[in-house]
């Protein structure tokens, strides 16, 4: 018996298909340390894992695997994420990038399938379109808990948004009024409640997703997917977005723009920046807000974090 | 220096329904794909293919000697939409059949002549060669004129299921 055998029927083939699998995550917190682990139960060889934080106390109350020692070593949540995977499966390739994504791009371009648990819709909207620049299919995760006025509603969703597909814009998760209420509110203090159990609902979800686009067990198309969680009914529902909006393409970004705006064959590799992609990024909202962050931050404004879910 | 080649598998259906198709006198149809590229960690640029450009009727020359032969007209198409979108360039066509293909002789003379010059109109962008079958392909990419060409490493239809083929070791 091997390790994997109970979940042979997601084909002959599977455990190759799993083990020379690359995904990257990014963001590591409620939701990415979940998927993290469950990728590394599931069989995913290759694992790319992007936050630049470390662990504080107030993560504790649902960073997978996370405990007070790490948190009192302002141990890297990649540290972390990493040590999880490695237990599970010690051949596991596994590239820590405690950044900032937009500081990872060369790595992320190299992954197979990218998941975010990011809270920020820019950050969101960004990551899909670097997704579909590179055609990539991304799995975005999302959670919120709405005061409704004494009481509280949890929901949350899981997109996956690929190439050809429609996009976050296209469902309705990145609107130009969450955009713009965001900026409203950028630079605000303070952090969104945020609970272990339906993280854990949403990257259950995402792995699922995950299997089904690399390892279909079953006929259903997967190519596009929106599912909404309930967490006060306990429900999870396929958006009636998917079927409105069918096969349309997307109409936010052509695949005629695929690629690095200014490769260039001839230039050699090692004489330039670490990531030398980034500058292509900086045209997107989310590079440009990062080089505003860090302005803000040498002017000691505290901003809220933008990488947890 | 290893190059993944990723398209959607509408973009390979495309490409497999036009290559398919009987032409009037030709023995077998060509195309070109045009492709951005960007390089990822570990010296691996991905090859994104951007759209298929089928050659047309009219751009075809009688020749009973080879498969196929194509006018300047239909490789002034090609270099055209490659320079306006500043794309890589890849001749296309089929073997048809199951499994990975290989290039005939006759595949990689042809192409020695011609590829090259697709440096003189998009220098910063790699070009190549593709051969399809049914279900999988093969691909030469060149990264300079006077450079030997390499193999694509792997093929990825990015779509439902994700499927990686034409592996190169």
């Amino acid at each position: 018996m091997s390790r994997l055998d109970r979940q042979s029927f997601l084909g002959a083939d599977s455990d190759r298909i799993l083990h020379d699998l690359t995904v990257g995550y990014v963001g590591l917190g409620g939701g990415g340390s979940h998927v993290a682990q469950q990728a590394a139960h599931l069989g995913v060889g290759g694992h790319v894992l992007v936050d630049g934080d470390i662990v504080e106390d107030t993560n504790l109350n649902r960073l997978v695997n996370g405990t007070a020692k790490d948190a009192k070593d302002k141990r890297l949540k990649v540290d972390v994420a990493a040590r999880t995977i490695k237990a599970v499966n010690p051949s596991a390739r596994v590239k820590k990038c405690p950044v900032p994504w937009q500081q990872a791009l060369e790595e992320l371009k190299g992954c197979d399938v990218i998941i975010g648990g990011l809270d920020s819709v820019v950050a969101k909207d960004d990551l899909d379109r670097f997704c579909r620049r590179h055609l990539i299919p991304y799995i975005d995760m999302g959670m919120d808990v709405h005061d409704t006025g004494g009481q509280y509603l949890i929901a949350g969703q899981v997109v996956l948004s690929s190439p050809g597909c429609p996009c976050l814009r296209c469902f309705g998760v990145v609107t130009e009024d969450g955009l713009a209420q965001e900026a409203k509110r950028y630079g605000a203090a303070g952090s969104r409640p945020q609970v272990v159990w339906p993280n854990g609902v949403l990257a259950s979800l995402a792995i699922g997703l995950l299997t089904q686009l690399v390892t279909p067990w079953h006929r259903g198309n997967v190519s596009s997917a929106y599912l909404e969680y309930d967490g006060n009914k306990n429900t999870v529902r396929c958006s009636p977005r998917v079927a409105m909006l069918g096969d349309r393409p997307c109409p936010h970004m052509s695949e005629l723009e695929t690629g690095d705006a200014r490769f260039d064959i001839r230039e050699d590799p090692k004489r330039k920046p670490s990531s030398p992609v980034a500058a292509d990024e900086a045209t997107d909202g989310a590079a440009a807000q990062s080089a505003t962050r860090r302005l803000l931050r040498k002017l000691g404004i505290r901003l809220r974090p933008a990488s947890e879910t | 220096m290893k190059f993944t080649f990723k398209a959607t598998p509408a973009l390979f259906a495309r490409a497999r329904q036009d290559l398919a198709r009987k032409h009037p006198f030709a023995h077998e149809r060509v195309g070109f794909v045009i492709a951005g590229c960007a390089r990822a960690d570990d010296g691996l640029i991905v090859i994104t293919a951007r759209d298929y450009m089928p050659v047309e009727d009219e751009d075809y020359i009688r020749n009973p000697n080879v498969g196929a032969m194509i006018g300047s007209g239909a490789m002034r198409k090609g270099l055209q939409r490659a320079y306006a979108t500043r794309s890589a360039l890849f001749h296309i066509h089929t073997h048809g059949g199951r499994g990975t293909p290989e290039f005939s002789s006759v595949d990689i003379k042809d192409a020695q002549n011609f590829v090259p010059s697709f440096f003189n109109v998009v220098p910063a962008m790699p070009h190549g060669l593709i051969v399809l079958s049914n279900d999988s392909a093969r691909g030469r990419v060149w990264v300079a004129p006077k450079k030997k060409p390499v193999y694509v490493h792997r093929f990825v239809a990015v779509g439902s299921p994700l499927v990686r083929y034409g592996e190169v070791a």
